[in-house]
């Protein structure tokens, strides 16, 4: 077996020019018939160093798949809510990339107003937003959803265990990475929630569990604030009220409830169109009607792919690259330092008439020896620790097999500064003491 | 029968003021079974000469016909694939053995015999032959780093007589052996010789070990001084 022919040793840039004279020399009509498998010989020698290395560069195989896994986990896990709730359109806030790309605030009757336009059949308030509460005895960090539970857009759509919401207050479905089970009560705020069903179709694009509550539900808890809070509050507004003359203490009394913050406050209005209703003629008309903003959710999951994901996808790559930099390095170094500890015997192959390709097959198959036997130590770490990581790590067959590409690939030219020595190592060198 | 002629065969190194004539006006004729013995002081070219009848090194001058076969002239390497020529029919021996130290002894052996394409029952059979005619078969799969100095240098003849090599060239052959194990080498080149039917030439600059020897050629400065029979 050889992996490289002579004409693709030639064509190869750095190690075409390190072939001296005698090379030139060498005819290539002969059929060299040498099946000996030196670089298998002399890693069997060199076992415990060799180990050692796949090992070590093994290590950082099982990173770089686990990167890949960690971005697919991320672009699955930010798409996941987006393609599980699925309606013909999201109405956000003017020029905004709501709701999960980029905050985006609305008053709660706009979906009334949505509703109105021709083509609409149902428009659906959506409020998303993220907490950290005690769950038990643990503090978890998790996304709610408000939706209206009689029948609007927004919900869970499979439920694995128990039921969807049925009434107004108090009931919650919740993802299972929660740590919660049916019948459990969960306090948010004033009241507590009681766990009716289970679903595990999507997770917050952050990867956290999702808890689906009735829309105003969802608001209280958004909006609940400390008595104290609110007691300042009110002082404040009366004092700015009552720095006006005309208005009597009572006057102003009256006038507080008016003030104070709105609670009916949506991100999204889902919309599901009529049957053969156009979704860009209709999105147009929100937009141009209501200076809103629409998009469809194909274009929902581009807000997202380019946005928050596009950044984290960038840096995952990074690193991939440097993993697989540092990598090539040490495979490099390593396959450096045993064709020196051998370039006396290379000598000598050389002397005894042994043809360069002899000499090249053994660096390179030593070298991807290593860079393979490193690849698949990582590949079996990874596939059987993969579930330990606290982020989802999603391994694609594709990812697996790009890396081995890249690794192979790298193995070789890993090989060059070996096989720059080798090539240049003069048969001369093996006579004298 | 003649195997090597050399014609006026030269070697310099550098140019100029820092010129140096390693070797001048060299001839020498070795045939099938001659012993032939290059002697000389540190210096005086015996492996310079040795790196030009190995193929190893470019001649300056000169001319270099082996078997037959004009393999050098004044222009140059005349169109030969030069270690095809080594591998087929030249044996080695050297100085410090040079065993592959990550082969076992038969391995070594094996080795030039895969060179040259010989199937693998074929070789295996032949490798144990020449082991068991250098009487070293039992120690077949060891590695180089478990034999004593004679056993590997017994070896390393096993290993330049694997191709059935017209000439055999030593190196220092018993360099690094003591006096006992180097005469005991020195029989064996003395029999491949004879049963064989191969040239030998052997560099040596000790004079106890060439007994026996068919010619001896002095080197001094570059240039052969004398020879006796």
């Amino acid at each position: 077996m050889s992996f490289l022919p002579n004409a693709a040793l030639l064509s190869f840039p750095l190690v075409g020019n390190l072939f001296f004279s005698e090379r030139l020399r060498t005819s290539r009509k002969y059929r060299f018939g040498g099946s000996m498998d030196l670089a298998f010989y002399d890693l069997k020698l060199h076992r415990g160093r060799f180990i050692a290395t796949i090992l070590g560069v093994g290590l950082l195989f099982t990173i770089v798949l686990a990167m890949n896994g960690l971005y697919r986990g991320n672009i699955h896990e930010g798409l996941a809510l987006i393609k599980a709730t699925n309606p013909d359109l999201w109405i956000v806030e003017r020029y905004r990339g709501g709701p999960f790309n980029e905050q985006s605030t609305l008053p709660e009757f706009y979906h009334y107003s949505v509703k109105a336009v021709p083509g609409v059949e149902k428009a659906s308030p959506f409020i998303y937003y993220t907490v950290e509460r005690l769950i038990g005895s643990k503090s978890r960090q998790f996304s709610i959803i408000g939706f209206d539970v009689f029948g609007g857009l927004g919900g869970p759509q499979k439920i694995y265990a128990g039921r969807n919401i049925a009434q107004a207050h108090y009931e919650m479905v919740a993802h299972p990475k929660l740590g919660v089970r049916i019948g459990d009560k969960v306090p948010l705020g004033l009241h507590s929630y009681t766990v009716v069903g289970l679903t595990r179709e999507a997770v917050s694009s952050n990867g956290e569990p999702l808890v689906y509550l009735s829309l105003p539900d969802a608001q209280e808890v958004l909006f609940q604030r400390d008595n104290e809070q609110v007691r300042n509050e009110r002082g404040r507004l009366l004092r700015t009220l009552s720095e006006e003359s005309y208005l009597s203490p009572y006057q102003s009394e009256k006038l507080i409830p008016k003030l104070q913050s709105d609670t009916h406050i949506i991100n999204a209005v889902l919309v599901r169109l009529k049957p053969g209703v156009s979704r860009d003629e209709t999105a147009r008309r929100i937009e141009d009607w209501l200076y809103l903003s629409a998009f469809t959710t194909e274009e929902e999951l581009q807000l997202m792919l380019r946005g928050r994901l596009a950044s984290m996808a960038k840096q995952l790559l990074l690193f991939r690259t440097l993993l697989l930099t540092i990598s090539v390095i040490i495979v490099s170094l390593v396959i450096y330092t045993f064709t020196m500890e051998k370039i006396r015997s290379i000598a000598v192959m050389k002397v005894i008439g042994a043809p360069n390709r002899v000499i090249i097959r053994m660096v390179i198959e030593q070298s991807l020896l290593l860079t393979v036997g490193a690849f698949l130590f990582g590949l079996v770490l990874i596939h059987n620790t993969y579930q330990l990581f606290p982020k989802t790590v999603l391994l694609v067959p594709g990812d697996d097999l790009v890396t081995f590409i890249v690794a192979f690939v790298g193995g070789i030219i890993a090989s060059i500064l070996g096989l720059w020595h080798a090539l240049k190592t003069q048969p001369a060198m093996a006579l004298g003491g | 029968m003649g195997i090597l002629r050399i014609e006026g065969l030269s070697k310099i190194f550098g140019s100029g003021h820092l010129e140096v004539r390693a070797l001048e006006d060299i001839n020498l004729s070795v045939s099938k079974g001659d012993l032939v013995a290059l002697l000389g002081p540190s210096g005086s070219g015996k492996t310079t000469l040795l790196l030009c009848i190995s193929l190893i090194l470019d001649p300056t001058g000169g001319k270099i016909v082996f078997d037959n076969q004009t393999i050098f002239q004044k222009n140059g390497w005349a169109g030969v694939d030069v270690r095809r020529i080594r591998r087929e029919k030249i044996g080695f021996i050297f100085q410090s053995h040079n065993l592959i130290p990550f082969l076992t002894a038969k391995q070594n052996v094996l080795f030039p015999l895969n060179l040259i394409g010989l199937g693998k029952e074929e070789a295996e059979s032949q490798a144990m032959e020449l082991l068991k005619y250098m009487e070293i078969a039992d120690r077949a799969d060891y590695l180089p780093a478990l034999l004593s100095g004679g056993e590997q240098q017994r070896v390393a003849i096993a290993r330049a007589l694997a191709n059935k090599a017209k000439l055999i060239l030593a190196d220092e052959p018993t360099a690094s052996l003591d006096t006992g194990r180097g005469k005991k080498v020195m029989e064996l080149l003395k029999k491949i010789a004879k049963e064989n039917r191969s040239a030998v030439i052997v560099v040596t600059h000790d004079i106890r070990m060439i007994e026996g020897f068919d010619y001896v050629y002095e080197l001094k400065d570059g240039r052969i001084g004398g020879e006796k029979n």
